[in-house]
């Protein structure tokens, strides 16, 4: 006899406001129908009654933790606009918050998988180690979380001492190779609890269209940064990790080595920056006299790809249009196939593994 | 030649005069695709499905879709104009279009004939179009 089982949108195994009824026979879940929209703020209305600066702080809002993504793509989509290219100092600065903003998701997830796995003292590890990639971030914006750093044209702060952040970074990197990398790569506790479950296969993932780091532990070996590189990408020198298996360990591994990889990017991006402005020309543009046009950009955001359309009608002081396509929106479906075939108990880790953010799916 | 064929037959790298580079799309608009065959012919090619951008156009012109996907990291962009509110699904062929369309259907009140839908964004007695579409019809 089968049963439903109703998981959320308020519920301690998760994390987010979301539903997810599952079809259950004794404890093994034969489907699942997902639900969103409990948040839902109509941010891409919103935009279109915001002036071409107050819409960067808008979208900055569209996530608390890829808050610099978003306000990367959407200037890079209206640098395509105004025709400005940002400096190459701008650009290196882009890519060193990118990756900090990289590392500060991942080791939040981390934090949040350990501890559905039952692993407290490495949710505290993690959670003590976000802090301080946090006052990096700090160090150079003056924020925690919305840092106002992107402008159209290239960044509102120099980074003007970078050996000190690069000190910072490497004092980050020991401390994480020394604790949440072993853990999530060899140890038995950590791997065995994510073995085998909540597995998509390749086939499926790419039907699927998944994004990021889900569609890596599935085999897909797709990163903007390597395949459209944007900002100063395409001078630095890193692996994408793939892994085949498509299970949660997988996305367990992924993240762990792409955690290695940041840290890699960011030396380089510290120790190679450019001198020079930070911002092209003055900075200042008169979007009253655009042409009616559109231009959209991507980017590798932690959890994958975020994409911004943006249209602007000739005259006009606020977009007509702007859509966006966040990562969450494409990998969350697939958690209806993950869970198919598992234990109830094994569902809150499984939908942790794709690192939901119902803040971007919400927008 | 439809430009459904020249992506499959044309390697990236050569020239193809049937798309125009602008604002970061690899634009193919020759005003007689058909959303369906060009599903078809991408899936074909091993394209990825990212999202569909929806514009309402003015004076109640009907709406302009533009379908985004991505070829082994090329953005590549077809433009689709509709006097209605009508367009054929592409959920069948590509099981990525689910949410997206579902998405567009309750901002837009837009149709995807061929498809069934669930309630995605929208929660009970919610009203479709009331979130982007200028106009509402309750």
């Amino acid at each position: 006899m089968s049963y439903e089982i109703p998981m959320g949108p308020y519920h301690p195994g998760l994390e987010e406001p979301y539903k997810l009824s599952m079809i259950c026979e004794g404890e093994t879940v034969r489907d699942a129908k997902l639900e969103i929209g409990f948040n839902f703020r109509g941010i891409e209305h919103l935009a279109e009654t915001r002036n071409y600066i107050q819409v960067i702080a808008l979208m900055e809002r569209v996530c608390g933790i890829c808050s610099f993504i978003h306000t990367l793509t959407l200037c890079q989509a209206m640098e395509k606009l105004t025709g400005f290219t940002p400096p190459p100092r701008a650009q290196y600065i882009r890519v060193v918050m990118g990756e900090l903003e990289r590392l500060h998701s991942h080791v939040l997830w981390a934090g949040i998988a350990a501890k559905l796995m039952g692993f407290k003292t490495m949710f505290m590890t993690c959670f003590e180690i976000r802090e301080k990639v946090m006052d990096v971030l700090q160090a150079i914006s003056g924020n925690r979380v919305n840092y106002s750093m992107n402008r159209v044209g290239g960044v509102n702060r120099d980074i003007e001492d970078p050996q000190s952040i690069l000190s910072m970074v490497d004092a980050l990197e020991k401390e994480m190779t020394r604790t949440i990398i072993p853990i999530f790569t060899t140890s038995k506790t950590a791997t065995s609890r994510c073995a085998g479950i909540g597995v998509l296969t390749t086939e499926k993932a790419r039907s699927l269209g998944v994004v990021g780091p889900v569609a890596r532990a599935s085999g897909l070996g797709q990163d903007l940064r390597k395949e459209a590189p944007y900002a100063a990408y395409s001078e630095m020198d890193f692996t994408v990790p793939v892994v085949p298996d498509g299970d949660v360990r997988a996305r367990l591994l992924v993240r762990a080595l792409e955690i290695m990889e940041s840290c890699k990017i960011l030396r380089q991006a510290l120790s190679k920056m450019p001198p020079g402005e930070v911002v092209c020309g003055d900075g200042k543009f008169n979007f009253l006299k655009l042409t009616a046009s559109t231009a959209t950009a991507r980017v590798e955001a932690p959890r994958g790809e975020v994409m911004y359309s943006v249209s602007w009608k000739e005259g006009a002081r606020n977009p007509s249009r702007v859509h966006v396509r966040t990562p969450t929106y494409v990998n969350m479906p697939s958690v209806r196939f993950m869970v198919q075939g598992a234990r109830l108990a094994d569902t809150p880790l499984i939908q942790a593994s794709v690192d939901p953010c119902y803040s971007c799916t919400d927008r | 030649m439809s430009t459904t064929e020249i992506i499959i037959d044309t390697p990236l790298e050569s020239e193809v005069a049937a798309y125009e580079e602008k604002g970061g799309v690899f634009w193919y608009d020759d005003g007689n695709l058909n959303v369906r065959d060009v599903a078809r012919a991408l899936n074909s090619v091993g394209a990825r499905f990212i999202t569909i951008t929806t514009y309402e156009l003015p004076a109640n012109g009907g709406f302009r879709f533009e379908y985004h996907w991505d070829l082994m990291g090329r953005l590549l962009g077809f433009t689709f104009a509709v006097a209605g509110n009508t367009i054929e699904t592409i959920y069948d062929l590509c099981e990525a279009a689910d949410w997206i369309e579902r998405e567009v259907h309750e901002e837009y009140r837009i149709d995807f004939t061929g498809r069934e839908y669930q309630p995605l964004l929208l929660r009970e007695g919610g009203v479709c179009g009331v979130n982007l579409q200028k106009e509402v019809v309750q």
